[in-house]
């Protein structure tokens, strides 16, 4: 036995409820915030967890730090590197080891911390190179000798020997943004995540861990302002949800993944804008000579002939990146067209048969990605084709960054592993991973070599271009030798902005939020 | 009721134990050095030595074990590693957006699932008790992390409906709401299928019962004796259920706070997990043990206050 049962509502009634519901949403579309013009919002791949520029953690921190503390100079946006005065009227380099500077009159601290000075300044050069504050970021000053303070406002940076990279890869970066130094000794400890005594074009104006960060632009900053009243910085760590909330209209600017690059030049979203910059960063296949397996150097350059670099990133990036032939990017000193031990089966396969090593089995360490694990694949199927049978170990991050360590126990059965770098726009950047000191620390291939620690010192302080070009082309030429190392890429960088903001860049696509403009 | 609800208090508590213990000897079986991770490339070997010494990491794994747990029981769960702030904050920020989730999870499979069992039941060999059968299932076999992404294609991207990533301004309740649509969808989903089906049996087994046979004797109309006499039995089981599906509902939480870009305590555990951030791996999976614990014994205590037979047999 049943009843029929009355809701109140009759089918002809919900599809008629819900029929408007549905146009009524179609008629009023979700807009984009920034589309009134005042608030830019902007995603970064990692939430922020330190504001101190001298124990920074990550690229979106660098761009947040100096946003609001004022820096000597900010990378040039643009598609050439070059530098841009920020706190400085003036900067000049005296002689090979003296920097003169000159504040800006009238940036002041906020919290009531007074004018910027150049005791400031002397304050939070020092401190960053000071062995005792254990800053990561030391190194960026680790020729300084002192900083002088002539007057108020300006001061002298003594070096104890010439240092090339200053320019590059110390000044335009948070190692040369001014903290107050009344602020810091009431401080007394790191700044965190709770910004004292800002002085930028924008202000920290709120932090929603792990859902937004607002900036907003300083009221009291008398020079150049920022292109927004609001930048909110959303932490989105994966590029696929960062490029449909775009997609979405909830973001305006987004760095994209490489594989989503073609898809997006060829439909890009109404109103957006695809770019694609290139990278810095340099991708390669190492190989542990310390390694039992891959001790005797003709297997090694078995290997590096086996590998099909131009196939290997075809199919990891989708066709957007190009093969890169060192780990110094194309437009940097150094910069190299080709490599000595490149593609070449046949000769692979007489150098492992005079090796004798038949039906060799390698392992191949990689982290867990999905470009990488594809390029790993091709890796495969190219030792497979010399007759060398490899096993593919993904790896988590947090397993990963730490193979190669001398501290842990993995370090000397690692065989093959597909490592990326990320990289400042200073060939020395590079170089310096590869020292002998860094073997067991960050040389996973224990590549070991004395003339290249003493071309690595040389480059440091050799100011000719030509000299400099080649003494890198040198040293990536002992890496060639040494069988260690087949150079794949140096990726490409992809973006998207909507067409009503011009972003600032960096010429390898890293972004610089206080150069943000309205179109 | 009162020896069961000690009982069930006591049973929680070394549950509770049991699990920390657990986690706490997985995280040394995991390779990789948390300082390395955490300090980056350019740190030295002694300040990568000097956290792994703040961490604790330099004494015996009982050691660490036995301080985080005395810790934990007077509120103390550490500090951040990267950023020293205090454990046990960082997840309190974080857990109200996983609660929200979760609640916004049942409320959808809630919603739809029991009307959905009881329209099955009543209508039972019919063609929308077979139509409501192959729903449920194909909604319990579908991840929902596929929910998800199909979600936020057509109503966020395709149709622009609603909100893609984040979780609304704070203090601003509707925002928030909207934001929930589709990350609560994603993560009800599947329940509502597990529900409908638990109601729709639970039903049928009702339904037979002899009051249901004197009811329809004396002539009570079929929505009462459905909604008011065979429901609210029928429906203890899928309270249980709920218990258990609140512990699944974290899990997929992860997912979805990664897909829409939400804060809440799954993305965090799976970010500390990557960056070896071990206090506050602990801390937070501490707190959601406690929380999956403490559901599951308000469960527990629901149905034994509303089925004097269960607590007899405890």
């Amino acid at each position: 036995m049943t009843q029929s049962r009355d809701f109140g509502v009759s089918r002809r009634s919900f599809l008629a409820a819900a029929g408007a519901f549905g146009a009524a949403s179609v008629a009023v579309p979700r807009m984009a915030l920034s589309q009134d013009g005042s608030v830019l919002t902007v995603r970064s791949y990692s939430d922020l967890q330190v504001l101190d520029p001298a124990f920074r953690l990550s690229l979106p921190e660098d761009d947040i730090i100096r946003s609001i503390f004022a820096p000597l100079l900010i990378p040039q946006a643009g598609d050439t590197w070059g530098w841009k005065a920020i706190a400085v009227d003036s900067i000049e380099q005296l002689d090979d080891v003296t920097v003169s500077f000159r504040l800006k009159d009238n940036i002041g601290f906020t919290d009531g911390f007074g004018q910027m000075t150049a005791e400031d300044v002397k304050f939070s050069i020092e401190r960053m190179a000071d062995p005792a504050m254990e800053s990561p970021y030391a190194g960026d000053w680790a020729t300084l000798k002192e900083v002088e303070v002539k007057d108020k406002l300006s001061g002298l940076i003594h070096l104890k020997n010439k240092f090339v990279p200053l320019w590059t890869t110390t000044l335009p970066t948070p190692a040369s943004c001014i903290l107050s130094k009344r602020a810091m000794e009431e401080l007394g400890d790191k700044i965190t995540t709770k910004p004292v005594a800002q002085s930028g074009q924008y202000l920290l104006a709120d932090w929603q861990p792990k859902q937004k960060t607002i900036l907003k632009r300083n009221p009291d900053w008398a020079h150049e302002p920022g292109g927004f009243d609001e930048i909110h910085i959303i932490p989105i760590e994966d590029p696929a949800t960062a490029e449909r909330g775009f997609e979405a209209g909830d973001l305006d600017y987004t760095w994209t993944s490489v594989s989503s690059l073609p898809r997006l030049k060829e439909n890009p979203p109404a109103g957006s804008v695809v770019l694609e910059k290139p990278s810095l960063a340099y991708v390669w296949l190492g190989m542990n000579q310390d390694n039992e397996a891959l001790k005797d150097i003709r297997i090694r350059r078995a290997i590096q002939h086996a590998i099909d670099r131009q196939t290997v990133v075809d199919a990891a990036y989708f066709g957007a990146a190009s093969v890169g032939n060192g780990i110094i990017a194309p437009g940097l000193p150094g910069s190299r067209d080709s490599v000595a031990y490149d593609y070449d089966p046949d000769k692979a396969r007489a150098l492992l048969a005079e090796a004798g090593a038949s039906n060799l089995f390698v392992t191949l360490d990689i982290l867990n990605q999905s470009e990488r694990l594809t390029a790993a694949q091709v890796i495969q199927a190219n030792l497979a084709d010399v007759g060398v049978t490899c096993e593919i170990k993904q790896n988590d991050s947090g397993t990963f960054w730490t193979l190669g360590s001398k501290d842990g126990e993995y370090f000397m059965n690692l065989q093959l592993l597909l490592q990326r770098f990320s990289m400042q726009p200073d060939p020395s950047w590079a170089t310096v991973w590869f020292t002998p000191e860094q073997v067991g620390v960050w040389n996973w291939e224990r590549f070991d070599n004395a003339e290249y620690k003493a071309l690595h010192d040389q480059g440091l302080s050799e100011s000719d271009e030509g000299k400099r070009d080649e003494i890198y082309r040198k040293m990536q030429g002992l890496m060639d030798e040494s069988g260690c190392y087949v150079f794949l890429t140096h990726e490409v960088v992809g973006a998207i902005h909507r067409d009503t903001i011009v972003p600032g860049l960096k010429p390898n696509g890293e972004s610089l939020l206080s150069e943000f403009k309205s179109a | 009721m009162l020896m069961y609800s000690v009982k069930r208090l006591g049973l929680a508590v070394i549950i509770v134990s049991l699990a920390m213990l657990m986690l706490f000897s997985m995280i040394y079986l995991i390779p990789g050095d948390p300082a390395a991770v955490a300090l980056g490339p350019r740190a030295t070997e002694a300040m990568r030595e000097a956290l792994r010494i703040k961490m604790g990491l330099d004494q015996p794994v009982w050691v660490q074990f036995w301080n985080f747990f005395t810790n934990a029981w007077t509120g103390d769960l550490g500090n951040e590693v990267l950023s020293d702030r205090p454990v046990a904050e960082v997840v309190m920020e974080q857990l109200p957006y996983t609660l929200a989730l979760i609640a916004g999870g049942i409320s959808w499979s809630v919603a739809l699932g029991i009307p959905l069992g009881c329209w099955a039941a009543v209508k039972r060999g019919s063609m929308p008790d077979r139509i409501v059968g192959i729903l449920s299932v194909a909604v319990i076999a579908v991840p929902s992390f596929v929910v998800a992404i199909y979600a936020l294609l057509i109503f966020a991207v395709t149709l622009r409906w609603l909100p893609a990533i984040g979780a609304g301004e704070p203090g601003d309740l509707g925002d928030q709401l909207v934001h929930l649509i589709l990350p609560s969808l994603a993560v009800g989903l599947g329940w509502v299928g597990y529900i409908a089906r638990m109601v729709r049996a639970s039903m049928l087994e009702v339904l037979e019962a002899q009051h249901i046979r004197t009811a329809r004797a004396f002539g009570l109309p079929e929505n009462m004796i459905t909604y008011r006499y065979a429901l609210t039995i029928a429906i203890l089981p899928t309270v249980t259920l709920l218990g258990v599906g609140i512990g699944q509902m974290l899990s997929s939480a992860v997912f979805a706070e990664i897909v829409f870009a939400r804060p809440g305590v799954g993305k965090l555990v799976y970010d500390a997990i990557l960056t070896r951030n071990y206090p506050l791996v602990t801390g937070a999976v501490l707190v959601t043990t406690v929380l999956f614990v403490l559901l599951n014994l308000i469960a527990d205590l629901i149905v034994g206050a509303l089925d004097p037979r269960v607590r007899s047999r405890f």
